[in-house]
């Protein structure tokens, strides 16, 4: 069975590639599923998107976190 | 596995289309060394670039390092227009040799430019124009230049050699192009201006203007959407033909600077996507192209570059003119950023164009309020401004007000608030228009005939534009201001022995007596025109120029 929060995490994770705001939802749902999918010894399918949505997640984040930190001190 | 390789890959290449890789794109600029600079030829005026202080924001600079002012103003008889096909006025350059002038055309809603008007403009203390241009015009055919059009161009620029004035080319466009499609009766083409027909690309979408706005049209989205996402190659045709203007002027001081395009609607795409993802990638690839600065990867060309995509040197290799960048259209609307504000190129002359136009097209318009009881910018008419400094200094660039006007029934609330905060945020402008035909904004009335070219010069615009103001100024800190009910003026600044000259100007309107004091040794000069120039050199510390408030001399009616 796939865990439905995979895709959420990955569809979150391409969102937060072009608008930073989805970033921390697709961590934490990223980061939430793949714990599942580990702790479920095989039970629950989904982890290759788990992880490329919480990987897209980080990289919208730093994104974000450069760019306002760039800008409050330019 | 192979599965997670492929989605992490996917990742990736989002990652480097969308933000993350125009966030690094910009961020690598700061790093890549400025294309190298040679002196150009010296000619009737400095060369102006951007000057980069350490912790400041950058500005303006002539040969001497000092802060320029360019006040100015923006004839617009150079578009074209709609509904036809064809200028109104002559390109022929013998039209308006030894100060001719072609007849006024009520098929215009601009009067012709001659010689006269930019001695006009020269007589209320201009330094600069700011001259539209129409891509229609520059490539009516896809490909093929138009070298008497730039021989026009030319030829105002030789006028504002004379009068030591500076010209912004600036590329122009309203609601894309004329070629939309004349549409329904909700469509006046006579407001649109830009696209040749042949880059018009519109999809069949029908031509109908929503609420009287002529950019809330589903041709004319669709139009601009396409030139964003160069469909078949139209983007790379600007590029070109910014590269033939600029491959014109390359060795003119006179010629300050290019303006890239003006007023960038974001067509069907959404802000802050549209500026940081397709504008200010697109700006960047325009300098690629006439500078040779190689910012942004090696791409193909012909259709939608990424962001991260930078452009081919065209072999123009002008790396001394100013390259002026308008705010996407709806910063314009909102008196705030609707982009990062991340640094553009590696090219040092980078200025950052507003169009300040509070309480006229900002949100607040939609409302039926009064200007003096508006519920919006919050700011007020300090916002955009602010906000704008915070911009020029991320984007490492400087900050010109290249459009403001209105009607000029306001003048006293919004014209005399906009002068006053281009003083204190130390900007030049351009005046928003010259003259106009008809019952619009132009400095002057309109013509009370056809045959003339305009009325009398109007006296609130006179008062309030024919300014005393630093022309050039060493003291990066000076502050200044003009009252300009009763033609006092004020400067204060700190200067050391050796700096440089700050020059200021003294209008013919202005009569009130110059006085200085210890801090510099000051040299006034009698212009045949009436008007005056102060010339203060700094013998160290602090140092006040002042006009005493004196009845203004206005000529206007």
């Amino acid at each position: 069975m796939r865990d439905r929060a995979a895709t959420r995490a990955l569809v979150l994770g391409l969102l937060a590639l072009w608008f930073g705001i989805f970033a921390p939802f697709a961590i934490w749902s990223g980061f939430r599923s793949w714990r599942r999918i580990r702790a479920s010894d095989g039970e629950l399918k989904g982890a290759a998107s788990a992880v490329a949505g919480l990987l897209a997640g980080l990289i919208g984040l730093a994104t974000m976190v450069i760019g306002a930190v760039y800008w409050l001190t330019a | 596995m192979i599965r997670r390789i492929a989605l992490e890959l996917l990742i990736l290449a989002v990652a480097v289309l969308t933000y993350p890789g125009a966030v690094l794109t910009s961020l690598a600029t700061r790093v890549i060394p400025a294309p190298a600079a040679s002196p150009g030829p010296s000619g009737a005026l400095a060369w102006l670039h951007v000057a980069h202080p350490a912790g400041g924001r950058p500005f303006i600079a002539d040969d001497q390092g000092r802060l320029v002012l360019l006040h100015g103003a923006i004839p617009a008889s150079l578009l074209e227009f709609g509904p036809g096909t064809a200028p109104v006025y002559p390109l022929d350059t013998a039209a308006y040799a030894d100060r001719m002038c072609p007849a006024n055309s009520a098929a215009s809603r601009y009067p012709p430019l001659c010689q006269d008007d930019l001695d006009a403009m020269a007589r209320l203390g201009f330094n600069s124009i700011r001259l539209p241009l129409s891509w229609s015009l520059l490539e009516p055919e896809r490909g093929k230049f138009n070298a008497s059009y730039l021989d026009r161009v030319a030829q105002i620029v030789d006028w504002a050699r004379e009068l030591r004035m500076y010209v912004i080319v600036d590329m122009h466009q309203n609601a894309y192009s004329h070629y939309v499609g004349a549409g329904d009766s909700t469509v006046d083409l006579s407001y649109d201006s830009g696209a040749p027909k042949w880059a018009t690309i519109t999809d069949g979408l029908p031509s109908h203007v929503v609420d009287k706005q002529r950019e809330l049209n589903a041709a004319v989205l669709e139009a601009t959407t396409n030139f964003w996402y160069d469909r078949g190659g139209i983007q790379d045709e600007y590029l070109s033909t910014l590269a033939f203007v600029a491959r014109r002027f390359r060795d003119d001081p006179v010629v300050a600077g290019y303006s890239i395009y003006n007023e960038p609607l974001p067509g069907w795409s959404l802000p802050p996507g549209f500026e940081d993802l397709l504008l200010f990638p697109f700006y960047r690839r325009a300098i690629d192209a006439i500078t040779g600065a190689h910012d942004g990867l090696p791409c193909w060309s012909g259709i939608l570059m990424p962001a991260v995509c930078g452009y081919r040197d065209l072999g123009v290799d002008d790396r001394r003119h100013l390259i002026f960048l308008d705010a996407g259209l709806l910063r314009q609307v909102t008196d705030f950023p609707t982009h990062l504000g991340m640094p553009v190129s590696s090219y040092p002359n980078v200025v950052l164009s507003i169009h300040a136009y509070t309480h006229i097209f900002t949100l607040d318009n939609l409302l039926p309020q009064l200007v003096s009881k508006s519920s919006y910018p919050w700011g007020g008419y300090d916002q955009s401004y602010s906000l704008a400094e915070r911009e020029a200094r991320a984007m490492d660039a400087a900050l010109f007000v290249a459009e403001f006007g209105n009607a000029p029934s306001d003048d006293s609330t919004i014209l005399s608030a906009q002068v006053l905060e281009q003083e204190k945020h130390l900007t030049g402008f351009e005046f928003w228009p010259w003259k106009e035909n008809g019952s619009g904004w132009g400095v002057y009335n309109p013509p009370a005939s056809t045959s003339d070219s305009s009325g009398c010069l109007r006296a609130s615009r006179e008062r309030l534009l024919a300014r005393v103001y630093p022309r050039a100024t060493a003291d990066l800190t000076a502050s200044f201001h003009y009252d300009s009910t009763d033609g006092g003026f004020t400067m204060r600044g700190h200067g050391r022995p050796g700096d440089p000259a700050t020059v200021v100007y003294v209008p013919p309107e202005v009569t009130g007596q110059v006085s200085v004091d210890d801090g510099v040794r000051a040299v006034l000069s009698q212009e045949t025109d009436g008007s005056r120039l102060i010339l203060a050199s700094p013998s160290g510390g602090d140092f006040v120029i002042a006009v005493a408030p004196t009845p203004l001399a206005l000529a206007g009616c």
